[in-house]
């Protein structure tokens, strides 16, 4: 039943526990967490959260190894916690032994979810100090040579999410005769002797070579994505190189092969000077185009001034022109305006490069949402996740980098939001399409969640290699696998298929909204109450599948009474796998990349 | 007066049409009395443009303007041949917020056109507007017009009718011009206690009641200011009118939505407050709301920032603070909200009032009551809603529209109705083929026997086609009060309305038929 609970003043927060008394209450406390399979508690003591909302709450804490978990004592004011460890950026002790003024003696924690949590102990006996050390070693496993808790789950699932992505069925269900009509990227470097390969990677920031990002169906033009030319202060060449993005244009025929550097111009130039830079005229019929994009330091404190005026009191009196200063919505717009120009061009015939620095942020970004734009099976629910695995996990973004998995060091410099940027890009386009996703923002949320809570596999480590090294896929647990195992709940009632339609959504600050429901989501105040709305849609869903059904057995009377003669009269169903000769084909195309 | 007086051109061929959202198209261009219209003149689209010239809110011609100049400087060269091959370009703004350019052949054409225009689009006079024209084949003027009245409203809640009964002192207008022929006062007040009571408020608008909230039996009370003047004259009548209305309960609340300063300042023009000692059952909170000409000129900035064309829409944010206009909303919502909290939350009785209690009064009682009264969220309620406490001053009525988007926005859920009968109602508001928004009283109305000789918009959108349009696809009736949240972050500007006749804001209405459409077939068919 739909219960909107007044978020128009502070009582949002009530919750009357009636025939409970205290006492008992206290006791049972902690009674009601449920663990995972694997997690285990490791400690757990009375405490005080200071609540910026409100105020400080009494209640008990509980430190496992996946997460800190707190309840509030007091029936009058419910206030839960439940924290996944992972999302803890950093620990600190607040206060002294000695620090006057009530709850000044305790922990300060800051989280990567865009909150921090202030806990508050007695201050005699060292109260603090067990929990302290067990938090810091437990958030932090990694600094302290303990596994991520990804490793040490028992979480068992129906589905198994690893199985998602596979390289080979996905070029199988682009349906392209990938050696026949696209020889240039994918059977080049066959013919190309491995020293050739090599040089084109010798002059590629990282060896990130131009690799198929996608292909058009129809006019074959391609997305092929890489890092910067290493032509560094003297202009250096390479004719390898420029043979190879060569090839990229000429396997459609198009005149003219479009380079997108992510960059703003003059960083690229700046990257000249530590060996890095753009391709110059020498890359004939390419023309190059800057998108303009920052860098990850440059998103990285823009989300942190948004995160000052949200958290943990929203910025009231100049909320807009504040929101403004932040330029959160102006990089999402760049990035969103830069997907559009490389989807406009390949849908319009033309193949494109896109490169950043290293090529595995904002050209992560570029690829992926453009490819969500012109391909809308990445809209289904197992597309996005076909594309999360392809375009950031496969392909390198560097999660752990980005993220900082289980390590202490809150201010490295290489952490930075580009994979929250991209999904809050998907939301800003699913705003805009309401019928042409079939995932809900449920499962965006759920994705960002599990991006830090280190529970899943899926985002752990900065590229393959490393996960292969350490057996991640099997020793750990896939996020998809807990999606895939309950789907209704991250499904969009109103998802309406259409398959050959590119998206465009529109990159201008007018028609570009935040977040609030990611950004803020912690303050109750501002919430909107989701769970009405979710009960609503998934009664609308199973509306559908009713109707579905009905139509269904409507059809199904219809065909038996109507086609009796045909007896293959279910044309419309998808045919069949393709034949193993073809399978072929694209197993031993895919090796080199 | 004649129309055709304003006429001197009433035909134009080769006129080249610019509106947003379509190409250019070429064709003819005529003025009547009440309309202007374009054909296109492409056998095949035959697209055709039909505005009411009410809807006009300025006519530029700046093209003109410079052809003039240029001729008054050569009064020689070659006159009449440029003029008849010159042609002048009218930007007509539109009060939907369209932009709509014209391109006319021969500079005279395009001066009478334009005058034309300015002319008819502002005639003064209500009997000679369009709704007194208009007369749609399938209906008839017999057809019953408005969607309740005074009494049926009181007959309906008999809760009520122990203490509150229908007066009709005001039957002629004698008492309050600005006031139905009935209205609902404390049973223990009389007539003559009533007329008393209305000379001592501005306008006549002495408190009665407009809500009565069943859960607790509080009602919300409105009225003008009292006229008190700077040496606080008193009234007894008024002050056991509002006595008798708060009987059995020890305490009110007053919400005046002018600030206390304001509040006192009034009384040096003649107005004034309740004050302590004579209402001393009464508690008064004060709420500042920006009014009349502040809140157009929020408005106008607004409509400019969501028009600037220029590519980078350089500090848009900041344009849209700038403007004002989510704070009007922000205190609107939030003045309501306090006034359904006094209702619902602290169980006490309220009198809204501001000066003449007839804009920012309306709003908040129209607000508050969406917020707690689940009768006033189906369509039919909402729009008896309307028609009971029916704001008329205009940017205050989008202003209205524009905070119940909000709550749509809010609770996606709770609203019987869709954004667009919010859309319908902001177009028709400012420009109609329907009675229903003409005349700001009951008096004026009857005067002008505007239910004899007009369509009912309101019967009009609950008749079962239209009505099919307005649902909201999603509703779920819900007893409980809506509380918005009132943070800035938690505002949003009303796409739909303002940036309106842009390609994504068109996608996202038809987005939301589609959805509309969907989950009516799906009820359909799975619940056959």
């Amino acid at each position: 039943m739909a219960s909107p609970v007044s978020v128009y003043n502070s009582n949002v927060l009530d919750a009357h526990i009636s025939s409970t008394s205290r006492e008992s209450l206290k006791m049972e406390l902690l009674a009601d967490v449920t663990l995972l399979p694997g997690e285990e508690r490791i400690i757990d003591k009375d405490i005080i959260y200071i609540c910026p909302f409100s105020g400080a709450v009494k209640g008990k804490v509980l430190i496992t190894n996946y997460r800190l978990y707190f309840k509030s004592s007091d029936a009058d004011v419910a206030v839960t916690l439940d924290v996944p460890l992972g999302t803890i950026s950093r620990v600190e002790k607040m206060g002294g032994v000695s620090s006057r003024g009530e709850n000044s003696y305790g922990l300060d924690i800051t989280c990567k979810d865009m909150r921090n949590l202030r806990f508050a102990l007695k201050q005699e006996g060292h109260s603090r100090r067990d929990i302290f050390e067990l938090l810091f070693k437990h958030a932090f496993p990694i600094s302290h040579g303990l596994p991520l808790f990804a490793y040490v789950t028992q979480e068992k699932y129906e589905e198994n999410g690893w199985s998602v992505y596979r390289p080979v069925e996905e070029l199988r269900r682009q349906n392209y005769e990938l050696c026949d009509t696209y020889p240039a990227v994918l059977a080049v470097p066959f013919k190309c002797k491995e020293e050739d390969l090599r040089r084109v990677a010798s002059f590629r920031s990282r060896g990130r070579i131009p690799v198929l990002s996608w292909i058009h169906r129809e006019n074959r033009a391609a997305i092929a994505r890489c890092s910067q030319p290493l032509v560094g202060m003297s202009g250096k060449r390479n004719k390898d190189d420029e043979r190879y993005l060569d090839l990229i244009r000429d396997a459609n025929d198009t005149a003219k092969l479009t380079i997108y550097d992510a960059r703003p111009n003059v960083n690229a130039v700046a990257n000249k000077a530590t060996g890095g830079g753009y391709e110059g005229d020498e890359y004939h019929n390419a023309e190059l185009v800057f998108l303009d994009i920052h860098n990850i330091h440059v998103m990285r404190e823009s989300l942190k001034k948004l995160k000052d005026i949200v958290y943990p009191n929203v910025e009231e009196s100049h909320w807009l022109s504040s929101l403004e200063s932040t330029h959160w919505l102006e990089h999402i717009k760049l990035v969103l305006s830069g997907a559009i120009q490389v989807a406009d061009k390949v849908s319009s015939g033309n193949s494109v490069v896109v490169h950043c620095s290293d090529g595995w942020d904002r050209t992560a970004q570029l690829t992926s949402l453009a490819m969500l734009m012109l391909d809308s099976h990445y809209r289904t629910l197992k597309g996005l996740q076909v594309l999360i695995e392809k375009e950031w996990i496969s392909f390198g973004h560097k999660f752990t980098s980005r993220i900082g998995h289980g390590d202490k060091n809150h201010a490295d410099q290489d952490r930075s939001p580009i994979f929250v940027q991209f999904m809050d890009c998907v939301w800003q386009m699913s705003k805009q399409f309401p019928t042409a996703f079939e995932f809900n923002e449920r499962l965006l949320l759920t994705i960002l969640e599990h991006l830090y809570s280190c529970r899943f596999g899926t985002f752990l480590y900065n590229c393959e290699s490393a996960r292969e090294q350490n057996a991640l896929r099997q020793k750990t647990v896939s996020l998809w696998s807990l999606v895939n195992s309950k789907t209704d709940v991250y499904l969009n009632p109103f998802y309406t298929p259409e398959s050959g339609r590119v998206l465009y959504p529109v990159a201008s600050m007018r028609h570009l909204e935040l977040w609030v429901t990611y950004y803020i989501r912690w303050n109750p105040r501002i919430r909107q109450q989701q769970s009405p709305v979710e009960q609503r849609y998934l009664e609308l869903l199973a509306l559908r599948d009713e109707y579905i059904k009905k139509l269904e057995e409507l059809r199904l009377s219809d065909s038996s009474r109507l086609a009796d003669d045909s007896p293959g009269a279910d044309t419309s169903s998808p045919s069949p796998a393709s034949s193993p000769t073809r399978q072929r084909h694209y197993t031993h195309l895919h090796t080199p990349f | 007066m004649e129309f055709s007086e304003h006429i001197k051109t009433a035909n134009v061929e080769d006129v080249v049409l610019q509106q947003p959202l379509h190409p250019p198209s070429k064709g003819t261009l005529c003025i009547t009395s009440h309309h202007l219209l374009f054909s296109d003149r492409e056998e095949d689209s035959g697209r055709q443009v039909l505005l009411l010239l009410r809807n006009i809110d300025a006519v530029e011609k700046s093209s003109v303007e410079n052809l003039v100049n240029y001729f008054g400087l050569f009064p020689n060269a070659g006159r009449s041949d440029r003029a008849t091959e010159s042609s002048g370009t009218l930007v007509i703004k539109c009060k939907d917020l369209r932009v709509l350019q014209l391109e006319i052949p021969g500079m005279e054409q395009c001066l009478n056109i334009a005058q034309s225009i300015e002319t008819l689009s502002c005639l003064a006079c209500v009997a000679e507007m369009y709704p007194f024209f208009y007369r749609p084949s399938n209906a008839s003027l017999r057809d019953q017009w408005g969607l309740s009245t005074p009494e049926r409203h009181y007959t309906e809640m008999e809760a009520l009718h122990e203490r509150w009964r229908l007066s009709t002192v005001n039957q002629d207008y004698s008492v309050c011009p600005s006031y139905p022929p009935a209205v609902i006062v404390p049973k223990a007040i009389g007539d003559d206690a009533l007329k008393m009571a209305a000379k001592f408020r501005q306008g006549g608008r002495f408190p009665v009641l407009c809500y009565y909230h069943r859960k607790n039996g509080m009602v919300i009370l409105r009225s003008s200011q009292p006229l008190t003047g700077a040496n606080r004259k008193r009234c007894i009548q008024d002050e056991l009118l509002l006595q008798a209305a708060i009987e059995g309960s020890d305490k009110g609340y007053i919400i005046d939505t002018r600030s206390a300063q304001q509040a006192q300042q009034a009384r040096m023009m003649g107005g004034g407050f309740e004050s302590k000692s004579c209402y001393s059952s009464w508690k008064r909170l004060h709420r500042h709301m920006e009014r009349g000409k502040t809140l157009q000129e929020s408005l106008i900035k607004l409509v400019e920032a969501c028009g600037d064309k220029s590519p980078n829409m350089d500090r848009w944010l900041s344009k849209l603070e700038n403007s004002k206009w989510l704070s009007h909303v922000q205190t609107a919502l939030s003045t309501a909200g306090l006034l359904a909290e006094c209702v619902e939350r602290d169980g006490r009785s309220v009198l809204v009032h501001g000066s003449e209690g007839t804009g920012s009064t309306l709003l908040i009682s129209t607000l508050a009551q969406l917020i707690m009264d689940p009768s006033c969220r189906t369509l039919e309620g909402f729009l008896t809603l309307l028609e009971r406490e029916f704001v008329q001053e205009c940017p205050v009525f989008l202003l209205l529209l524009d905070c119940v988007w909000q709550l749509w926005y809010q609770f996606p859920l709770a609203l019987g109705f869709s954004e667009a009968l919010l859309l319908r109602l902001a177009t028709e508001a400012y420009s109609s083929d329907y009675g229903t928004f003409l005349c700001n009283s009951d008096m004026e109305r009857c005067a002008l026997q505007v239910k004899g000789k007009t369509h009912c918009l309101f019967r009009v959108l609950l008749k079962p086609r239209e009505r099919e349009q307005y649902t909201n696809p999603l509703y779920e009736p819900n007893e409980l009060a809506i509380w918005p949240s009132v943070h800035p972050q938690s505002l949003q500007l009303w796409r739909g309305f303002f940036l309106r006749w842009t390609q994504q804001t068109l996608h996202l209405e038809l987005v939301q038929e589609d959805i509309r459409n969907m989950v009516i077939e799906w009820g359909k068919l799975a619940l056959s």
